[in-house]
């Protein structure tokens, strides 16, 4: 059912259904909703911005728009805006991020279930530079994919940024890395998301995130001397500083804020059964390099809960066989390897290797900014 | 005993076709320090904001009438006896005012009336709900206007108010936010997407994106089409307009903010 005027009636999302629960609704409420149609829906009401864990996602990443940019890169603002409302009742398809923003959603309702009262939960804002002419058309492709968005910033040209930290947001997602860096230096974890050329199904109740080590989870400064002096310098240096915990990247508060949700569920007894997994993709060995970065988690108090030591070999087949709803990595070459086997990959343009230019690379990454 | 005068310093706006809004002496000068000369009060870059929006409408076109028709109020007696400093002192300012009604508090509501105020801006709140209780559309500003941007007029329309209206407005107020809505929605239609020296916002704070979309549909139904929407669905609305910066925000026919 699919009712495009803008009043809903379902409740969040039909995950409840799908997780066991049917109906968190009584018989006299569903009573209440037939007679009174004008009464607000009965939807959770969306928790605080300071309790919550915010992820910001931008419309081309929850969406697929590659006809509209595409009439916006080539014909201009006015052309794009006047096809963008001449199909404004036609939904989007879903674009790269769409499957991590569902699993969130079913994160949240099994959180619903065990803790009622706690505001402990994802928040999604949709916070796009589009104008809200625009608007209209991504509001009807949220109700028609029944998705639980209830915040969003239509910021019609001017930067995100603020709205972003206002937000308190834990991690912005983008196809614009122009805005994924100025967030990153604003101290917000984000990551330019690309769309695999095919996607590979994942789970639909189990959430789960892989992280590269250095430049993502962890500082650039093992990856600094491993580019400044070689392998043998890098291993060396890594089994003398074994015991020295690494300084922390751009995405460590966003695993620490997964574990803290990861806590709730081991509390009521449900670790073998936890809707959340991590995993830890790195091109550290086990054998040597690898011993640091699990000892900097240890010392951070965070617990991963896969390590994939791959000593250099490529990360692109693992993932595949992980299958993550988002991986997140420093470089671009990662990246792409990952994209190519049809993982949802994210750029996390932060650190030594983005100072090294890639030939054929760069050019892909430029977006129009206004977008 | 009111008095409108014109500023024959400046070129007046032909007032059947002017979008005409009124600011109260407190929100143009602030308060007398004693100087000959009055000081800037906080409506100070909303007023260059006004002029900058008239400016590029006369670039756009020459022979533009849709235009800001400012006319400068006092809302006291005892302002209304210092007409001569107040003229002398918007001459020193290089102020695009165009038209000064003295009146008193007695009838300041009707001079608004008179002059077919569009809008009514004031410092005071109490000032605000009397226009309204007019008729007229109004809306506060404060020490928050002066960190506003005198390149662009940014327009809040608070959403919950346009979807819930309060069962205390009147006809008549609920007109005048259409007329404006449409006026301002004209005006914004004379620049293209980007780089608008108006831009027009719509917030609401409590509903959910149905509420905002509601808010959006019924604008457009007026003429009105909205740059940014922000649904904030309860989140804390004071460091959202920390960053939005609007110079004023309306709620329909109700005299200005909440909270």
């Amino acid at each position: 059912m699919n009712v495009n005027n803008g009043q809903t009636l379902s409740i969040s999302g039909q995950d409840s259904t799908r997780n066991g629960s049917s109906s968190s609704r009584a018989p006299w409420e569903d009573a209440r909703m037939v007679l009174k149609p004008t009464t607000p829906t009965r939807k959770p009401k969306p928790p605080k911005p300071e309790n919550a864990i915010t992820i910001a996602v931008s419309a081309r990443v929850l969406f697929n728009m590659e006809k509209e940019q595409h009439i916006y890169e080539h014909q201009g603002m006015e052309e794009y805006i006047k096809y963008q409302v001449e199909h404004e009742t036609e939904p989007f398809n879903p674009g790269p991020a769409f499957s991590f923003v569902k699993a969130l959603e079913a994160v949240n309702a099994r959180l619903r279930e065990l803790y009622q009262e706690s505001e402990e939960l994802f928040d999604v804002v949709l916070v796009t530079n589009n104008h809200a002419y625009v608007g209209l058309r991504l509001i009807n492709t949220i109700n028609h994919h029944r998705l639980f968005i209830e915040r969003f910033c239509m910021t019609g040209g001017n930067s995100p940024i603020g709205y972003l930290k206002a937000y308190h947001t834990n991690l912005y997602l983008s196809a614009d890395p122009v805005k994924v860096r100025e967030a990153l230096e604003e101290g917000i974890a984000a990551a330019t998301m690309f769309t695999p050329e095919k996607m590979k199904e994942v789970s639909d109740n189990q959430l789960r995130v892989a992280f590269d080590g250095d430049a993502v989870l962890f500082s650039d400064e093992s990856e600094r001397i491993f580019k400044a002096h070689g392998l043998d310098k890098f291993f060396e240096h890594e089994k003398a500083h074994e015991n020295k915990p690494l300084d922390h990247g751009p995405l460590k508060g966003f695993l620490e804020a997964l574990g803290k949700l990861q806590k709730k569920f081991y509390a009521k007894g449900q670790r073998m059964d936890c809707p959340i997994r991590t995993y830890l993709v790195t091109a550290r060995s086990a054998a040597s390099s690898g011993t640091r970065a699990l000892k900097t988690l240890r010392s951070w108090g965070l617990e991963i809960d896969e390590a994939l030591f791959l000593a250099g070999a490529p990360k692109g087949p693992m993932l595949e066989k992980i299958r993550p709803h988002i991986f997140f990595d420093d470089q671009m070459f990662h990246v792409e390897g990952a994209a190519e086997l049809g993982t949802v990959a994210c750029h996390v343009p932060y650190g030594i290797a983005q100072r090294v230019i890639k030939k054929g690379f760069m050019d892909k990454d430029a977006s129009p900014s206004g977008q | 005993m009111v008095s409108t005068v014109q500023n024959t310093d400046i070129e007046q706006k032909d007032a059947e076709h002017a979008v005409v809004v009124a600011m109260t002496f407190k929100a143009v000068f602030g308060s007398d320090d004693g100087d000959d000369v009055y000081g800037a009060g906080v409506a100070f870059t909303l007023l260059q904001a006004l002029q900058t929006v008239n400016e590029r409408l006369l670039l756009e076109n020459p022979s533009e009438m849709l235009l800001f028709d400012i006319i400068l109020i006092t809302t006291d007696r005892q302002q209304q006896q210092q007409s001569d400093r107040i003229m002398s002192s918007t001459r020193h300012h290089g102020l695009q005012i165009h038209r000064f009604c003295f009146s008193c508090e007695d009838d300041f509501t009707d001079s608004l009336l008179q002059n077919k105020v569009h809008l009514f801006l004031s410092t005071d709140k109490n000032e605000t709900v009397q226009a309204a209780s007019r008729g007229v559309l109004s809306a506060l500003v404060d020490h928050q206007t002066t960190l506003c941007s005198s390149q662009q007029l940014k327009v809040v329309f608070c959403g919950d108010s346009i979807v819930q209206p309060d069962a205390d407005i009147n006809a008549a107020s609920r007109q005048a936010a259409e007329v404006f809505s449409a006026q301002l929605g004209e005006m914004r239609r004379r620049f293209g997407a980007l780089d608008s020296p108006l831009s027009i916002v719509v917030m609401t704070s409590s509903g959910g994106r149905d509420s905002c979309c509601s808010a959006l549909r019924t604008l457009r139904t007026r003429g009105l089409s909205v740059d940014e929407a922000h649904c904030l669905a309860g989140a804390p609305r004071g460091i959202i307009l920390s960053v939005l910066r609007p110079h004023f925000q309306l709620s329909d026919g109700l005299s200005g903010l909440q909270d």
